[in-house]
């Protein structure tokens, strides 16, 4: 068992640490999810609440909750 | 604490119960190579295997026309019962 | 025997490992690179990272104070930080 959710620097703690926060997740084709992380799972599927669609740079498509699976998430990022 | 009270104090503790709360109703499914599916959720299991029953399948095209200009071709395809493969999900939603 | 004395041989994820808090660069498969800080990573070589420079097929790069990698398009990770910091 890691520390705790104090341990934010293995990738369990990281994301224990970034639930309930805004996050940004890119996916292998480049469209990019932005919303309240609900929840992940060992998988990488992932749960968003108020999630905008952003597609080359705009944005495209708005969901008020979504799930993504895992296997076509590239990274999730804290967002700025 | 037995699973039942966790889910009740938290609905969605992990992703796929986010899915499991969509069961009966119609979601938005995008899929792999630029498809979208529209329709009543019956069924799904971890892999993300679906059944949709009532389903509108949109497909976007992007090809160039005789001008090399990049036009967008969208097809609908209707369908009464539908069985999706899991591994060419992306993305499920509550259809809003 | 071929095989080297136990303890001899340095395991790919012990070079990781030994990375954990400095710099490291990452290859993609496809030619997407990372930059960053190596916090922390796991069996699958998902990899947290802070301060770091994406880097897309296209060349244009973005900052990102923190992030989760996920392991399966990793191909190659270099120790000592992004194209930048070598000398080459």
């Amino acid at each position: 068992m890691e520390n705790g959710a104090e341990d934010t620097k293995d990738p369990s703690g990281f994301l224990t640490n970034i639930i309930g926060k805004n996050v940004l997740v890119k996916l292998n084709s480049g469209v990019i999810y932005k919303g309240r992380l609900q929840s992940v799972d060992g998988y990488m599927n992932i749960a968003l609440d108020e999630c905008n669609e952003w597609s080359e740079g705009q944005q495209v498509r708005k969901y008020g909750e979504a799930f993504v699976r895992g296997n076509n998430v590239q990274y999730i990022s804290a967002d700025t | 604490m037995s699973d039942a009270e966790e889910t009740a104090s938290n609905p969605v503790s992990e992703p796929l119960d986010l899915v499991r709360l969509c069961l009966d109703e119609v979601v938005s499914v995008k899929l792999r190579g630029d498809r979208e599916l529209k329709g009543r959720l019956h069924a799904y299991d971890s892999h993300c295997n679906l059944v949709l029953g009532d389903v509108e399948e949109t497909i976007y095209i992007t090809e160039e026309d005789e001008h090399e200009q990049e036009v967008q071709r969208i097809i609908k395809k209707q369908s009464e019962m539908l069985f999706v493969r899991g591994d060419s999900v992306v993305l499920i939603s509550p259809f809003q | 025997m071929a095989t080297p004395a136990p303890g001899s041989a340095l395991l790919p994820l012990e070079l990781i490992d030994r990375c954990v808090g400095s710099k490291i660069w990452v290859l993609m498969k496809g030619d997407k690179e990372f930059s960053g800080t190596l916090l922390g990573f796991d069996d699958y070589v998902n990899m947290v990272l802070e301060d770091v420079t994406e880097v897309d097929d296209g060349g244009a790069s973005t900052k990102l104070p923190k992030i989760l990698l996920n392991g399966n398009n990793v191909c190659m990770l270099i120790p000592g930080g992004g194209p930048e910091a070598m000398e080459i």
